[in-house]
């Protein structure tokens, strides 16, 4: 008896990075930079209920260019959570879910995301 | 539930239950509803931060200390830490079982309470003493 070889489900050769798949990772990363990032604001909070010392120090750190790089990126991280969440209630309606559609929702979430940061930093840091 | 192994077997009986049907729901709802008020609180938050960021105590009193800015700050921020909590869970869920998945979690709700903890204190601080 003859054994032919069972096929192969396709693999490395013909793998391809999804915008889907990327956005769906950038959901649940940015959901973990986001719980780490509360740490950021409730220490500015507590340092503004302590005194205006502390409150200085915690100033002065997130005034650092570190600082602003770390508060730039929670912004977005902020903003590209939300888009992500948006698109989840978009699809509990089972809409928007076949081929083509969902790319667009998908890349439609981090364009959002992107300018709606570069909105709220020009308007009220580089500009305001 | 985590500890569950599913085994072909499992599969195949038509009678057999995936976890908690009415946690996973409350769950599924829990997180949704407290997303959806999160975008309020990004509103906050934006106007907040881009009014007070490198202020003083004494504009971040006349600001945060308002009560109608401060309260529903405080309880937006609350509801935060509950999707949050939640949203860990499915992490955990996702990567650690048995003891493990129980310590994370604990961890988890921990962390979670003393985010809400420190910074509802904090506001109703400068709320009500200034």
């Amino acid at each position: 008896m003859s054994v032919r070889s069972r096929p192969l489900s396709p693999h490395l050769q013909i793998y391809r990075w999804t915008i889907t798949m990327t956005m769906s990772i950038a959901h649940r990363a940015t959901g973990l930079g986001l719980y780490a990032g509360t740490v950021l604001l409730v220490v500015w909070l507590g340092a503004a209920a302590i005194g205006q010392d502390a409150l200085d120090l915690v100033n002065l750190v997130y005034g650092s260019w570190f600082g602003q790089l770390v508060l730039f990126g929670y912004t977005w991280a902020l903003f590209h959570h939300m888009m992500g969440g948006l698109r989840h209630f978009v699809w509990d309606f089972a809409v928007m879910m076949e081929p083509g559609q969902r790319e667009s929702l998908a890349w439609a979430s981090i364009v959002i995301s992107v300018v709606l940061t570069l909105l709220v930093w020009t308007a009220f840091v580089w500009v305001g | 539930m985590h500890d569950q192994v599913i085994t072909t077997a499992t599969v195949a009986d038509p009678k057999s239950k995936y976890g908690d049907a009415k946690a996973s729901t409350r769950h599924f709802v829990t997180q949704r509803v407290t997303g959806a008020i999160n975008i309020l609180f990004i509103l906050f938050l934006v106007f907040i931060v881009a009014s007070l960021a490198g202020r003083g105590r004494e504009e971040m009193v006349a600001t945060l200390g308002n009560f109608w800015i401060g309260i529903p700050f405080a309880v937006l921020l609350a509801i935060v830490t509950i999707h949050m909590r939640n949203g860990m869970r499915d992490t955990l869920e996702d990567y650690v079982a048995g003891g493990t998945y129980r310590l994370a979690m604990a961890l988890n709700t921990l962390f979670s309470a003393a985010i809400a903890l420190v910074g509802v204190v904090s506001i109703l601080k400068l709320v009500f003493w200034g």
